[in-house]
C-alpha cells in the first residue's frame, strides 16, 4: 500500500495536477496520515462503491480529478467498472490486485485469496487490463508495485486522459500473508522478477496464467468522449440555448464547437 | 434563502404526484439526481431527466441502486443537493448506503414510491410497507428524518421540505411516498420562487487548518465542507473522532454514534409536522399517514355521522415519532385506530406511545389496493364500544379479510 501511495504522490507531482482538486475514494482504508501527506480529499466507501461514489462527486463538480482505489474491483462493485467504461466515466481507477501466488509450494498458480480457502481456489482470474478494454477504458496498464517509475509514470499519464482510465497494480495484501509466513518483500520481488514489460501488447494477450511471466505495462491508449462530453452534445443539440453545458468552463468551449455533434 | 427563480417553475399545473416530486426537488436547488427507474417511480425520474438539464441540474441513469445512492452521497460531497428516486426492491438494495450516508451525516433526499411488496410483489399497486425499513433498515445505530406525503401539492410542497430537513439536520431524508399519490394527479401550485424557502448547505467558512469535519454545532450538526476546497478531507465509514480519523475506543463509538442518534431525537419538536383535527375532545383518534389518511377521512365522516365523536391525526413526519404528543393523546382519548397499508408497522409505534392508556385497534391492509372506508368506520365504532382496556393490539378484521380467508389463517391441532 505504502509503495501504491508513494507512486501516486510522484504521479500526481509529475502530472501537474493541483492536489487540491484530487479526491481519492477508496473501499479499503488508507491511513489518515498517508492522506495528510498527499495534500488530497479522501472518501472511505462501503465495500465495492469506490467507482459510484467517485462519480457522483466527479459529476457534482466536474473540476475534481477523482481516482477510486479499489481492492477486489470485479467481485463487489464490478458493474460499476463496467458500466463507468461504458460511460466513459472521467475517472482513474486503481486496482490493487493481490491474489495469491502460491510460492509456498513452489508452484506460481494464479489464485484470488486461495488463502481465504484450504483447498486453494480453482476458479479462472479476470484480466483486468482487457476487461477494461473491453468496457471502453481510455487507459489501461499493469505493473507491480516494484515497478515504482512505471507506475508513477503511468499515474502521471492516466490523469491527463480524458475517461475512464485503469491501472491494475499487483501488490500483496499483507495481513494473510504473514499468516502463512511469506514476508511481503519477497513476494513483491517474486512477482517483478517474473513479469516481464511488453507495452501496447494486446490486452487479451495479458491474462496471468501462471505459466508464464506476467505481461505488465501499458495496454490501452485511445480517446473517446466522456459522459460528460456526450452529455453536453446531446442536450445541446436537442435543448439549443435552453441548456447550459455541464463541465468546467475550458471543456464547456470544446463542446460549443461541436465536438462530435 | 429563497429559491432560485430559474429553478421554480412557477405556475398553476394537473400532475401526478411523481412528478411534482420531480419539479419540488429541481426548485428546492437539486442539481444532481441518480437513479434507476423501478415502476411506480419512474415519472418522477423522468420529469427531472427532462427539466434538470434546463436548468443545470445534472442526471444520470446509474447500473443499479446501489450506484445511485453510492453516485448521489458523492456528489452531495462534491457541494451540490441531490436526490435518488426508487420503490421497494431499489430501496432494499439502497439500505447499506443509506446507512453510510447517515454516518457521513450526508445531506440527500429519498423519494420512495412505496409499492406492494415483499420482493417484485405488486410493481402497479400501492402499499406502505416500507414504513419501518426507512426507520431500521441499514445496519446499526442511526435515525433519519421520513415524511409522508398525501397528495401532489404536497409532494410538490414535502420534497422542498425534505431538502432543507437535510441540509439543515445534515441527514438523509425518506419521502415515504406510494404508488396511489405518485400516481395521483391534482392540481398543483407551483408558487413564485421568493415564495419558497430553501436551506442553504452549512458549510464551513473558517480557515483550513482548524476545520473538524464532525465537531458538532451548538445543535448538534457540524459544518460540511466539501471536495475541492483544499481541506484535505478524510470521510470514513468507520466509526470517527471530529477530524473524521477512525477510532475504534469504546467510549468513543457510544459517544459518536450517540450524537448521530441524538441529533435528531433531541431537535425532533422542530422537525415533526403533524396534522390534527378534533383530537382534544375525541374519544377515537384515528392516526394515519400518506394515502391512507385520504382514505380515512371517508371512514371518519361515516363514523361521525353516527355520533362518534372522532379525531385525527395525520403523520406528516413519519420519522421521528411523536412520541410526546402521542403519551399525551394517549390519557384523554379512549382508543387509537391506525389503518395503514401493511400487516401492522407504524400502530407498533402507537402502542409503545400509548404505554396501556388507551386501546389501539390495527386496521390493515395487503396492499395492492387502499382501504375500504367503511372497514374503518366500523373500526371506529368497535374502538368506542370497547370499555375495558384491550390487552395489547387489536386487529380489525377487514371485509376483505373476511371474504377471501373467512377471517384469518388457523394453524391445525
Amino acid at each position: 500500500m505504502n509503495s501504491i501511495i508513494s507512486a501516486l504522490n510522484k504521479g500526481i507531482e509529475a502530472a501537474g495536477v493541483d492536489r487540491k482538486r484530487i479526491s481519492i475514494t477508496s473501499d479499503i482504508p488508507f491511513e489518515p496520515e498517508a492522506v495528510r501527506s498527499l495534500g488530497v480529499d479522501y472518501f472511505q466507501t462501503p465495500r465495492g462503491r469506490a467507482i459510484a461514489f467517485g462519480t457522483g462527486l466527479k459529476l457534482g463538480n466536474p473540476s475534481l480529478k477523482v481516482i477510486p482505489v479499489v481492492g477486489d474491483l470485479m467481485t463487489l462493485g464490478g458493474n460499476h467498472f463496467v458500466h463507468g467504461g461504458r460511460r466513459n466515466m472521467e475517472l482513474l481507477v486503481i486496482c490493487v490486485n493481490n491474489f495469491v501466488y502460491k510460492k509456498i509450494a513452489g508452484i506460481p498458480a494464479p489464485s484470488t485469496q486461495a488463502t481465504f480457502s484450504p483447498y486453494s481456489t480453482f476458479e479462472e482470474p479476470f484480466n483486468f487490463p482487457h476487461l477494461g478494454n473491453s468496457c471502453g477504458a481510455v487507459y489501461t496498464a499493469r505493473w507491480t508495485a516494484l515497478h515504482t517509475k512505471e507506475l508513477a509514470a503511468s499515474v502521471s499519464e492516466a490523469l491527463h486522459k480524458r475517461g475512464l482510465s485503469m491501472i491494475e497494480v499487483l501488490a500483496p495484501g499483507p495481513n494473510y500473508y504473514r499468516r502463512i509466513d511469506v514476508v511481503e518483500s519477497e513476494l513483491l520481488q517474486f512477482y517483478f522478477e517474473n513479469s516481464v514489460v511488453k507495452n501496447n501488447e494486446d490486452p487479451r494477450n495479458a491474462a496471468i496464467t501462471g505459466d508464464d511471466k506476467i505481461i505488465v505495462g501499458k495496454f490501452t491508449d485511445k480517446e473517446r468522449p466522456t459522459f460528460i462530453d456526450s452529455y453536453n452534445v446531446q442536450h445541446t443539440k436537442i435543448l439549443g440555448d435552453k441548456f447550459t453545458p455541464h463541465g468546467p468552463a475550458s471543456e464547456k468551449q470544446k463542446v460549443s464547437g461541436g465536438k462530435n455533434g | 434563502m429563497k429559491a432560485n427563480p430559474k429553478d421554480v417553475l412557477t405556475g398553476i399545473y394537473y400532475i401526478d404526484g411523481d412528478v411534482a416530486s420531480g419539479y419540488g426537488a429541481l426548485a428546492a436547488g437539486c442539481k444532481f439526481v441518480a437513479g434507476y427507474p423501478i415502476t411506480p417511480s419512474t415519472e418522477a425520474f423522468e420529469a427531472v431527466c427532462r427539466r434538470g438539464p434546463q436548468v443545470g441540474a445534472v442526471f444520470i441513469q446509474m447500473e443499479d441502486e446501489l450506484g445511485s445512492i453510492s453516485a448521489i452521497v458523492g456528489a452531495a460531497w462534491s457541494g451540490v443537493k441531490t436526490m435518488t428516486i426508487t420503490s421497494g426492491p431499489g430501496y432494499s438494495l439502497m439500505q447499506e448506503c443509506i446507512g453510510f450516508g447517515a454516518m457521513l451525516e450526508t445531506p440527500f433526499v429519498l423519494l420512495n414510491i412505496q409499492r406492494g411488496g415483499p420482493s417484485t410483489g405488486v410493481p402497479t399497486k400501492t402499499g406502505q410497507a416500507d414504513i419501518m425499513q426507512s426507520r431500521w433498515g441499514s445496519h446499526g445505530d442511526y435515525e433519519l428524518i421520513a415524511l409522508a406525503p398525501d397528495s401532489p401539492q404536497e409532494m410538490f410542497d414535502y420534497t422542498i421540505k425534505a431538502f432543507n430537513l437535510a441540509e439543515k439536520y445534515r441527514c438523509p431524508v425518506m419521502i415515504m411516498s406510494d404508488e396511489c399519490v405518485g400516481h395521483m394527479t391534482e392540481k398543483v401550485v407551483i408558487p413564485e420562487a421568493d415564495g419558497i424557502e430553501v436551506e442553504p448547505r452549512r458549510l464551513y467558512t473558517g480557515p483550513a487548518e482548524d476545520y473538524l469535519p464532525f465537531k458538532p454545532e451548538p445543535d448538534l450538526v457540524p459544518k460540511m465542507a466539501k471536495a475541492g476546497d483544499g481541506l484535505r478531507l478524510y470521510i470514513t465509514g468507520l466509526v470517527h473522532d471530529e477530524r473524521g480519523y477512525p477510532v475504534e475506543d469504546s467510549a468513543y463509538k457510544s459517544k459518536y454514534v450517540r450524537r448521530l442518534v441524538d441529533k435528531i431525537r433531541l431537535n425532533r419538536n422542530n422537525i415533526i409536522e403533524l396534522r390534527e383535527e378534533g383530537t382534544d375532545d375525541a374519544d377515537v383518534i384515528v392516526v394515519s399517514y400518506g394515502i391512507s389518511s385520504r382514505v380515512a377521512v371517508k371512514g371518519v365522516e361515516i363514523a361521525r355521522e353516527k355520533g362518534i365523536k372522532v379525531g385525527t391525526l395525520r403523520l406528516v413526519t413519519v420519522w421521528p415519532f411523536p412520541d410526546d404528543r402521542m403519551s399525551e393523546l394517549a390519557k384523554k382519548a379512549r382508543a387509537f385506530v391506525v389503518p395503514e397499508i401493511n400487516y401492522g408497522q407504524v400502530v407498533y409505534d402507537v402502542a409503545r406511545c400509548a404505554h396501556g392508556d388507551a386501546n389501539v385497534v390495527l386496521v390493515p391492509h395487503g396492499g395492492a389496493g387502499v382501504h375500504n372506508p367503511n372497514d374503518i368506520a366500523d373500526a371506529i365504532e368497535m374502538a368506542v364500544r370497547e370499555e375495558k382496556k384491550i390487552e395489547g393490539l387489536v386487529e380489525f378484521k377487514t371485509r376483505l379479510q373476511k371474504s377471501v380467508f373467512e377471517g384469518g389463517f388457523k394453524l391445525k391441532e
